[in-house]
């Protein structure tokens, strides 16, 4: 019954954006969730860690998040999520307003 | 000339129904009325077993009183009634079945008892004769599914019984005409009898008998959206429709369900559409009910015209200070009318723009779900291309332009379509894929032995798909195989979408096929609830200039 | 997060925890405490597999408005509905403790500081109450909460602001009672039973909670200004909110004892004229009394547009 905790680690080849300053954003809404990014000297890769009540949706989560980390070109990142059964809609949606956020885009 | 002609009676029906009001005369009163407390007796008395009834109930009124009579009559003499009517909304019309009263169904909107009409079915309590759409049902009222006896409801009745249905005016002329023209019985309810009708939209010879609810008729305020639930995912999915659709066909006659994203469509007129100068070439002439969400751009002059399928409670003010919009009675109401705006629906619209629960790979969707037989009501009518229609628009010309498969049926004919729009999120509540591969209709067909899976809107009637990933611009396709592959493009990450080759994505994508938001030039961090013209209850009543009435239970101050 | 001037014109009533605890502040004057990147959360929710969030739902911090530092308590009702459990709470209590030794050290230290320069609590509740997930921990929290409330009296004003969509109910209903000061919008609620419970305990004849218009005009803002019950009445927008603080955060500390509702014997002796003429006029609606407090028309109060109400409405007195 205890929440379901994802850990993985996503690299890609080239790594363009980091970010300077920590970012919280989002609130644990029923089917909401929030993101911490914290920059983190990872060489390159995002580290991902994802906590959530739902079981089962480890490669749609690894999936999403990979979208979300090839389109900005991220890397040196940690990324922390209380999820809340978001659907990948609004995870995208929350990982892109994060992202603008951090760097002002 | 045979000597059989004097023989030969013509008139059986009628004397049929002069027998059954003889037998209820001793209840009928002046002015036709009788009592509440009679109501059982006198539908004992011109209802005989086996007969075709209609009770009068929408998705909005319901002749809620003339249906618990219905189901308190004496069975061994009332049963096996064929029940023909729009909606089976009310517990009632199921208790029916449930107590051997009604045998046979035909209908078109199961709304919540759609769960009960499948397990009837399947118990056998229920015989379905067909799910329907509204005109196809009231088509069948005037050809072989003729009510005998038509139960249906006011809002007043005069001293004469003539009836005022006013803004909820709905399906009751066209059960009426049906009825009584075919020699039929027609019993009202009211609300309330009055001396002086504000107009009479039901003349009195048309009424055998007309009775004052002791409760007003039940009214269900079925097309009221809070803006405060509007999301931001449906204010991002609506700026790619107004973007890319809108905008792309500069669409003016439009039909909006009853979701979510086309109340944020709605709400989004008067601010993201006309920054792309899209007023007065969009949205101009709509078919729906009076929308309060649309308060807004009616306000801001977006709409030339709307005529509407029935009314909305608590915009009966609002929409009779508007009637350069809206069509109003010489005594400045609505009046509104299912079968009409459905014809206009049909055969007059450019666009039908709604939401699903499923869509399958070839475009097929449905809100059937494995254990409701729900129908879809109005929805097939408009959400498909009128092959009737005869007249040219512009959207209507773009749309059949672009679809490289129309001389293959035929020829170098030119021929126009109309958008047919679903606008969904990938997933829907509970993490429910949209976008599936075969749709639960198929499950419902074999759970309540139906001859066909109920599908709302066939693949080749829809022309664009519209999800947060971006708009399938299915028209476009030439054949089976690129319209599958479209809707994959778009299907996010459901299994269907998890299906989408790169490549071919691209491909579709140069070929405008397929456009993401940054293909459409659609901002996404813009995607936010201030772009709304309205934010909650409270500010639409503002915009209305306090015309507005809010039912109770949306009111939160 | 929005730019803080884009918060202000932002409706409170729609604006998270976080935005309602930054824009009621001066601009970059907001330190958070214990914050989400503390990863403070419920460890009871996390053992329940209930989904947590890092500042379990509360959110604490300290900054200015003009000379006068604030405390602030903002309560995020999207998570759980509020509700309060051991970490919110604790968060809430040391807040306040936090703001009483603050006051302490500041009038020991500087013994000539102007009203405003001495520092307030403002709490934005939204919030049902004890969260159930937790209860013990949660009616703790409580308790603590009322304890510094009584500590903080005479000394440090506190302040609430009811306008989120939650409202202010349960145990969370007598914490903002014993306030100093109670600022609504008409979109806040105020009430101690929530309007679900009523109905499910003395049934929907008695209360229907599905009647939103009925649920509004017995517990919302309108009806608690008539009644007294709040000490103002602002628009729904973050600024609206920050300049009823500033005002009040401006007066000196005895004032707010004339704005309070308990705490006196006054003040009991008014609740208890007030039960008197509930008892004597035997209300069948919350209109009744509007119109006792001599609104000829109570039914057209409802609609009126705030400025008009705020003009023209009579307010109960007893």
């Amino acid at each position: 019954m205890a929440l379901n905790t994802l850990e993985f680690h996503l690299k890609i080849d080239e790594v363009t954006h980091s970010i300077d300053t920590p970012i919280h954003l989002g609130v644990v809404g029923s089917g909401d969730m929030e993101v911490l990014m914290e920059p983190k000297e990872l060489e390159g890769a995002v580290s991902v860690r994802i906590v959530t009540p739902v079981a089962g949706f480890d490669e749609l989560w690894k999936r999403v998040v990979e979208k979300f980390v090839s389109e900005t070109l991220l890397g040196n990142v940690h990324l922390e999520i209380n999820d809340n059964n978001a659907t990948p809609a609004v995870v995208l949606l929350r990982l892109r307003q994060g992202f603008a956020e951090a760097t002002g885009k | 000339m045979s000597t059989n002609t004097t023989e030969k009676k013509w008139d059986r029906r009628s004397a049929d129904t002069a027998e059954r009001l003889a037998a209820a005369s001793r209840y009928i009163g002046p002015g036709k009325q009788f009592k509440p407390e009679d109501t059982v007796a006198l539908l004992e008395a011109v209802i005989h077993a086996g007969d075709r009834v209609n009770i009068e109930g929408n998705n909005q009124k319901q002749a809620d009183f003339l249906a618990e009579c219905l189901n308190k009559v004496d069975r061994s003499k009332i049963h096996d009634l064929h029940m023909v009517q729009s909606a089976v909304p009310l517990p009632v019309h199921l208790d029916l079945f449930e107590n051997g009263i009604a045998k046979k169904l035909d209908f078109a909107f199961g709304g919540p008892q759609a769960a009960r009409v499948a397990t009837f079915i399947r118990e056998g309590k229920l015989e379905l004769g067909a799910i329907h759409t509204y005109l196809e049902l009231f088509g069948r009222y005037f050809l072989d599914l003729t009510p005998k006896v038509s139960l249906i409801c006011a809002y007043k009745a005069d001293r004469q019984g003539n009836l005022y249905t006013g803004f909820n005016t709905e399906d009751t002329p066209t059960i009426v005409e049906a009825t009584k023209f075919r020699q039929g019985i027609v019993i009202a309810q009211v609300n309330e009898i009055v001396d002086k009708l504000p107009r009479v939209d039901i003349p009195a010879d048309w009424i055998d008998a007309v009775v004052q609810s002791p409760q007003p008729f039940f009214i269900e305020p079925l097309f009221t959206r809070d803006p405060a639930l509007v999301t931001e995912s449906q204010i991002l999915l609506a700026m790619l429709c107004l973007k890319g659709i809108y905008a792309e066909y500069e669409v003016k006659r439009i039909n909006h369900g009853i979701g979510f994203l086309t109340s944020a469509i709605e709400l989004l007129l008067p601010t993201y559409g006309e920054e792309l100068g899209l007023k007065g070439k969009a949205c101009t002439h709509m078919i729906l009910n009076p929308h309060p969400t649309m308060i807004p751009a009616i306000e801001s002059g977006w709409v030339d015209t709307i005529h509407c399928f029935g009314g909305e409670l608590g915009m009966e003010k609002y929409v009779a200070a508007r009637p350069d919009v809206f069509f109003t009675g010489p005594d400045g109401t609505l009046r509104s009318n299912r079968a009409y705006a459905q014809t206009a629906g049909h055969y007059a619209l450019d666009m039908f723009i709604g939401g699903t629960l499923q869509i399958d790979k070839y475009g097929n969707s449905s809100t059937a779900t494995g254990t409701r037989v729900a129908g879809f009501g109005g929805a097939p009518n408009m959400g498909c291309d009128a092959k009737g229609r005869r007249h040219s628009t512009d959207a209507w010309l773009k749309v059949g332009k672009e679809m490289p498969s129309l001389d293959r049926q035929i020829g170098n004919m030119p021929r126009g379509k109309r958008l047919v729009v679903q606008g969904v999120e990938t997933f829907g509540e509970g993490r429910a894929p949209v976008f599936v591969e075969e749709l639960d209709a198929w499950k419902l067909a074999e759970n309540a032995n139906l001859d066909l899976p109920p599908v709302m809107i066939y693949g080749d009637d829809l022309t664009h798909v519209v999800t947060e990933e971006g708009i399938a611009y299915l028209n476009r396709c030439a054949d089976i195989d690129a319209r599958m592959a479209a809707i994959r493009a778009v299907a996010g990450y459901t299994d269907i979408g998890l299906q989408a080759k790169p490549d071919e994505t691209r491909q579709l994508r140069e070929a405008g096929i397929v456009k993401t938001p940054e293909d459409l030039g659609v901002d996404r961090s813009r995607a936010d609830r201030s772009l709304l013209a309205a934010r909650n209850i409270r500010d639409l009543v503002t915009w209305s200039g306090g015309l507005y009435n809010p039912p109770a239970r949306f009111r939160n101050w | 997060m929005p730019k803080w001037k884009d918060l202000q014109e932002q409706s409170f009533l729609e604006s998270d925890a976080r935005a309602r605890a930054i824009g009621l502040l001066d601009e970059g004057t907001f330190t958070e405490l214990a914050g989400p990147f503390d990863r403070f959360y419920s460890p009871h929710l996390e053992v329940l597999g209930e989904a947590v969030e890092f500042d379990d739902g509360l959110v604490a911090g300290v900054g200015k408005i003009g000379k006068t530092p604030v405390f602030v308590v903002s309560q995020e009702g999207r998570f759980i509905g509020g509700s309060i459990g051991e970490v919110g709470g604790a968060k809430m209590v040391n807040t306040i403790r936090l703001a009483i030794e603050f006051h302490d050290e500041l009038v020991t230290k500087y013994p000539d500081l102007s009203d405003e320069e001495k520092p307030v609590v403002v709490i934005s509740f939204e919030t049902g109450g004890v969260r159930l997930h937790e209860s013990n921990a949660g009616l703790l929290a409580h308790a603590e909460v009322m304890d510094q409330l009584q500590k903080a009296r005479h000394k440090v004003p506190v302040i609430a602001l009811i306008g989120s969509k939650v409202g202010c109910f349960g145990g969370m209903g007598f914490v903002a009672a014993a306030t100093d000061a109670i600022v609504m919008s008409e979109f806040g609620r105020l009430g101690l039973t929530g309007p679900e419970v009523i109905e499910q305990e003395m049934g929907k004849e008695e209360f229907d909670s599905s009647d939103r218009a009925l649920v509004f005009r017995t517990t919302g803002g309108r009806h608690k200004y008539i009644m007294g019950d709040c000490n103002a009445l602002v628009a729904n927008t973050i600024a609206a909110f920050r300049e009823a603080v500033a005002e009040l955060a401006a007066l000196p500390v005895a004032e707010f004892e004339k704005l309070r509702r308990i705490g006196s014997p006054e003040a009991v002796e008014r609740q208890l004229r007030g039960v008197a003429l509930a008892a004597e006029m035997q209300p069948k609606d919350a209109r009744d009394v509007w119109a006792k407090a001599g609104n000829p028309d109570p039914v057209a109060l409802t609609d009126m547009p705030l400025g008009e109400f705020l003009a023209g409405v009579k307010r109960l007195s007893v």
